[in-house]
């Protein structure tokens, strides 16, 4: 995993396949902190407390194609690698929220890479998924929720054309408050 | 490209592009339309999935084939990655491997419009992995 995008895609696949209808992505940078963390919350099949405990072992996966499940073990350790944390809570029937702390003042930190190019796919592939992203800084935050989307008509994802001016919308919008970043931080 | 920063401007876009989707049946009826699904696990996007699936996201309708285009879990042959399972209405899917834009390419103009195979094929008998 080169980029955060690129663990939101995975992680999201995850709920995806736990059945989901909500996922919700969050992105919140504390500039005082020095702290990115990034959650997906997802009101899937959820987990038992004793697969919630081997989530975390590269060796275990429910998938039976093959032997390993590198997902979450990847998140942990890029997380940890700059000093953040992985907490991963669960319940059966409920759902799961995965979050990963990441310090923005260590340059370990990864880059965040193609967000919207990857969100844009996400809507494209799963159009019967209610998907909610936000990203904030401090007290800035961009908010894009499909149901908001749907309510102003804006359903037309595959579209080539819709697509590419959503991933400009989003993009925009990110650039815009990404500016308020203090110049400290790694994450880029 | 006109800017797009808000949801007004986004919202216009819509309607400009819903004149445009009216003139094409789309997705009326999924099971006659090119069924499109990209390995996107760990092991997937890790290999560069999101570039395959852009391009087939973006190349589908321009050259005019109906197509739905999804993403799936691993299919187990992470070694092979980026992987792509293309079924053809009234066909058994097929696994493609190793697939970057040329190979991609290649699958839509060789399988997909004219029915030919084409190397890259995973043997296999398999059902299918959400």
């Amino acid at each position: 995993m080169v980029d955060l995008a690129m663990h939101m895609m995975d992680i999201v696949q995850n709920s995806i396949r736990a059945n989901a209808s909500k996922i919700e992505i969050d992105f919140l940078e504390e500039s005082r902190k020095a702290t990115l963390t990034f959650s997906v919350k997802d009101n899937g099949s959820g987990m038992t407390p004793e697969t919630v405990a081997k989530l975390e072992d590269p060796f275990f996966t429910s998938r039976t194609t093959r032997r390993v499940g590198l997902g979450v073990p990847f998140l942990k350790m890029s997380s940890e690698q700059t000093g953040g944390s992985l907490k991963i809570e669960s319940e059966l029937g409920t759902g799961t929220t995965i979050e990963a702390v990441y310090k923005t003042d260590n340059p370990d930190c990864l880059p965040l890479g193609d967000l919207g190019g990857y969100l844009v796919l996400l809507l494209i592939a799963n159009p019967g998924i209610h998907f909610s992203f936000c990203y904030r800084i401090d007290e800035n935050e961009f908010l894009l929720d499909t149901l908001e989307l749907a309510e102003q008509g804006i359903t037309e994802f595959s579209n080539n054309e819709m697509a590419s001016a959503i991933k400009e919308y989003i993009n925009e919008n990110l650039k815009e408050i990404f500016e308020d970043r203090p110049k400290e931080s790694f994450l880029c | 490209m006109s800017g797009i920063k808000t949801l007004a401007d986004l919202k216009r876009k819509q309607e400009e592009v819903k004149t445009q989707i009216d003139l094409r049946d789309k997705a009326e009826n999924p099971e006659s339309q090119v069924q499109v699904k990209v390995a996107m696990a760990t092991c997937g996007i890790a290999s560069g999935a999101k570039n395959v699936m852009e391009f087939f996201v973006q190349e589908l309708p321009k050259r005019g084939i109906g197509a739905v285009v999804t993403q799936t879990g691993c299919m187990g042959y992470c070694f092979a990655e980026p992987t792509v399972e293309i079924t053809i209405p009234g066909k058994d899917p097929i696994v493609f491997g190793y697939v970057d834009a040329i190979k991609a390419d290649e699958i839509i103009e060789r399988y997909i419009k004219q029915g030919e195979l084409v190397d890259g094929i995973i043997p296999q008998n398999y059902n299918t992995i959400n």
